[in-house]
């Protein structure tokens, strides 16, 4: 029975601690003396500004050395999953937006598929196109927020006052397409909710050509940047197995070397039919995530052009009105659709018992849904499995005999959203 | 001669791979409850005795291969026996294969931790454990994860009240914030849609009909409906 | 240029001065009146300093749940409330108003008490979103305060799921105007 070994707790090493840190004689010899070093517990948040959120993290410390970092989260834990138990799928849908609000759509993604596996329908071609292409404006959404509070942890403010700007051209995307800067809805089970303005697929299209200036500019304050590498090459080292053992996936995984990609491996939508690479870093330290984050943005600028290429005119949801409401034009005419989008809109639609656990490949990594029908119109149960709760499970072992400004590094190369963590 | 009309392969490779692993597991382990393919997804179903043998053997067999451990979740069906199943699902990275482990428990007896197998189980085993009061047996660090620090009760059973029994507020002569029994100002509007036309949900003096039709493990007891 | 000086006692307003008697009374009259009841320094330093607070709001930033990204958004350069002389600060030492940005659970609720009890009079509390104002979405759930004003006072309510960024920076100028309409150097 091979049981999987934490690192080892080691006595406090004096070869750890670094020479300012130390009392002059302890320099002079170093090899012959230990020092006493009182360890004591520090509190870090819950109101930090680089803790992205509501993190608290007890840190037991060794002067400045991380000895066990001891996340306490749930302090954004507001009951989504029961609160779903109680509400209809249609209704249930929105909690999606608000778990990871960072990356709504694909957290809603998730679902949709979720249910539409339960009912036994797919959506049409081009609702699956405007996923995908919405799925992709989302990552790139999210890594700009991560990449640019990232740098702005380590003490670069730029960035972000880059990033925001194109963030701010994604959400009006979104505005143009649900009608909501941040918590679409838009992705429902049998489609999309509306389809799209005419023409925001080719303001989609001149975007992607401006976009790429922006990524240079960005990585020219960043990738080569001296202070930059200082703080975040070999910093928060995992090994591919240690990355696997925890239970990694997204940036995080491929950054420590495995070529692990849900949207090549298991491919749900369009995403068999698009034609992408999928960045893959060596180390898995801080600055391997970080370069796999940026590259992954190029791709996802490729997929976004494909999809605007390849879409095609067509129904966005499910004819079936015992799913997907029926036109407001035809509500006004037809006593049926009437009454299918009263139906719809109390009592919702009732899905066939069973039990599935879906995923998709969101900006952080496997975001999964575990969803128990029992045949009424509410889920029986819905687990969410979030990304970030993994990766941060991992901080003790991450930050392990680091220094405290370094967990800070770490913490903003995880890419935590505590939305999703506590849910 | 053969007739090679009734010889086809499934069109879906991943069925089919599904298959041949389902076969495969039929065949090499005993103890299972049961093996089957539930909308395209292999599920299992072992006592809890035999958890452990069974997850380390998924983890390390070179034809499994299960490296990761997604996702660790209970749910709750008060009306049987064993109200707890705890659902394991499992990530192949190896074989690109998932796969979902499901044991059953009570409030008291524990379930072997997997924490030994996969380290990122501890955090999933705490949240299970503050969620649904199931008890994993040689896990090291079974605090509370997610509710507040002294929360009382475990959230996610059927029988807890969706807005739970205390609420928070500031209380200015203690000078500290204060629990107090809930008290709203409307309650939860929770419509029943048991409609006669319908005919999905069960009806009262209807419920044979109904486990007829849906099959006995997924009924809910009208009281953990309301 | 109307004002002219050919001698010291020949400026225009010199010139236009009342001369003694009941009309000049009256107005003299007035003023000490005017000055008697309100002060006439404190008066006009209410203004100084309510033109220094309104002009300086530095928020705490207590980003919460999802009306943080708004908030920052805020911040950034396409609203920039930095034209307002709104800097986000990290520490309630320094921050004269606290922006409740996201759901308020009961277990972040004593530290946002804390928080608030570390900042400096004068202070506002501004609550951002449907879940801080009263539970919004998350109303009936267990571990949610229904109302960050159940915790903190609360001066100026933004509505919204989140609110946009617009609606974040409207809520602001109405802090001030409501800073300018009662503030004083009073404290309370």
């Amino acid at each position: 029975m091979s049981e999987y070994k934490a690192p080892t707790e080691a006595s406090l090493d004096l070869a750890d601690i670094p020479e300012a840190l130390l009392p002059e004689a302890a320099v002079e010899e170093r090899a012959l003396r230990t020092v006493e070093i009182d360890s004591h517990a520090m509190n870090f948040g819950p109101q930090h500004p680089a803790a992205h959120g509501v993190l608290r993290m007890v840190l037991e410390m060794d002067g400045e050395v991380v000895a066990r970092a001891d996340p306490h989260v749930g302090l954004l834990h507001r009951g989504t999953e029961k609160l779903i138990e109680y509400k209809t799928y249609m209704k249930a849908l929105p909690y999606f937006d608000r778990l990871d609000y960072v990356s709504p759509m694909c957290e809603e993604h998730a679902f949709a598929l979720a249910v539409e596996k339960l009912l036994g329908v797919t959506a049409p071609e081009r609702a699956q196109w405007i996923r995908v292409m919405f799925a992709e404006i989302t990552r790139i959404l999210n890594h700009i927020l991560n990449v640019t509070s990232f740098a702005l942890d380590c003490g670069g403010l730029t960035p972000s006052l880059w990033g925001y700007e194109e963030r701010e051209i994604l959400m009006e995307f979104y505005e143009a397409a649900s009608g909501a800067r941040l918590h679409a809805n838009y992705f429902r089970p049998g489609g999309v909710a509306r389809d799209l303005p005419d023409g925001l697929i080719e303001k989609i299209q001149s975007w992607t050509t401006t976009f790429p200036t922006f990524l240079d500019d960005m990585e020219g304050l960043l990738t080569e940047n001296r202070i930059w590498k200082q703080r975040t090459v070999g910093i928060g080292t995992f090994s591919a197995e240690q990355a696997m053992a925890w239970g990694f996936s997204g940036p995080c995984l491929r950054g420590s070397g495995v070529p692990w990609d849900l949207r090549r491996s298991q491919p749900y939508d369009k995403y068999a039919e698009v034609d992408f690479k999928i960045p893959v870093g060596r180390n898995g330290d801080c600055y391997d995530r970080y370069l796999v984050r940026v590259a992954e943005m190029r791709e996802s600028l490729r997929i976004i052009q494909q999809a605007c290429d390849k879409i095609r005119p067509g129904p966005v949801k499910v004819v079936d009105h015992k799913i997907t409401p029926p036109p407001r034009r035809e509500m006004k005419r037809s006593m049926e659709a009437l009454i299918h989008h009263f139906k719809l809109y109390t009592e919702g639609y009732h899905v066939p018992a069973g039990a599935t656990y879906t995923t998709v490949e969101s900006p952080k990594g496997e975001f999964g849904v575990y969803l128990v029908a029992d045949g009424s119109n509410k889920p029986y149960r819905c687990k969410i499995r979030p990304t970030g709760f993994a990766h941060l499970q991992a901080m003790d072992v991450l930050a392990h005999r680091h220094m405290l400004a370094d967990a800070v590094s770490i913490i903003g190369s995880l890419d935590l959203v505590f939305g999703e963590v506590d849910r | 001669m053969t007739d090679a009309a009734y010889v086809s392969l499934p069109a879906d490779r991943t069925a089919a791979r599904l298959g041949v692993l389902a076969v495969r597991f039929t065949t090499t382990f005993t103890g299972l409850d049961s093996v089957g393919i539930e909308k395209g997804e292999l599920v299992l179903r072992v006592r809890r005795d035999r958890l452990l043998d069974l997850m380390l053997r998924l983890r390390d067999d070179p034809g499994f291969r299960f490296e990761q451990m997604m996702d660790l979740c209970g749910v709750d069906f008060p009306a049987r026996r064993e109200r707890f199943e705890v659902v394991y699902n499992l990530l192949s990275l190896t074989h690109n294969n998932r796969i979902r482990v499901i044991t059953t428990t009570d409030e008291t007896q524990p379930v072997p931790s997997v924490h030994r197998i996969w380290p990122c189980a501890t955090w999933w085993e705490r949240e299970c454990y503050d969620l649904f009061g199931v008890v994993f047996s040689g896990q090291p660090d079974l605090r509370r994860i997610l509710t507040d620090y002294g929360f009382e009760g475990h959230p996610l059973r059927k029988d807890f009240p969706l807005t739970g029994h205390v609420e928070m507020r500031y209380d200015a002569d203690r000078r500290a914030c204060i629990y107090e029994p809930v008290s709203l100002t409307q309650d939860f509007r929770n419509f029943d849609f048991e409609s006669p036309w319908e005919g999905v949900l069960t009806l009262p003096g209807d419920e044979k009909v109904h486990e007829t039709r849906q099959g006995p493990e997924y009924r809910v007891p009208p009281e953990a409906a309301r | 240029m109307s004002v002219t000086t050919t001698g010291s006692n020949d400026l225009v307003w010199n010139r236009e001065a009342l001369p003694p008697g009941p009309e000049q009374e009256a107005v003299v009259r007035g003023i000490t009146g005017e000055m008697a009841d309100k002060g006439f320094v404190v008066a006009n330093l209410d203004r100084v300093v309510n033109w220094a607070r309104t002009g300086s709001l530095w928020p705490m930033t207590f980003g919460l749940a999802c009306c943080a990204v708004e908030m920052i958004h805020a911040y950034m350069p396409r609203y920039d409330l930095d034209r307002f002389g709104i800097i986000p600060r990290a520490s309630p030492r320094q921050s004269d108003v606290m922006i409740v940005a996201g759901t308020l659970t009961n277990k972040m609720a004593p530290a946002l008490r804390r928080v608030y009890d570390q900042m400096a009079e004068p202070r506002w509390v501004i609550s951002m979103g449907s879940c801080a104002n009263g539970g919004g979405y998350y109303h009936y759930s267990y571990s949610v305060v229904r109302g960050c004003d159940r915790v903190v006072p609360v001066d100026v309510y933004v509505p919204g799921c989140p609110p946009t960024a617009e609606a974040l920076v409207y809520g602001i100028m109405q802090l001030q105007k409501k800073i300018r309409r009662t503030g004083t150097i009073l404290r309370d």
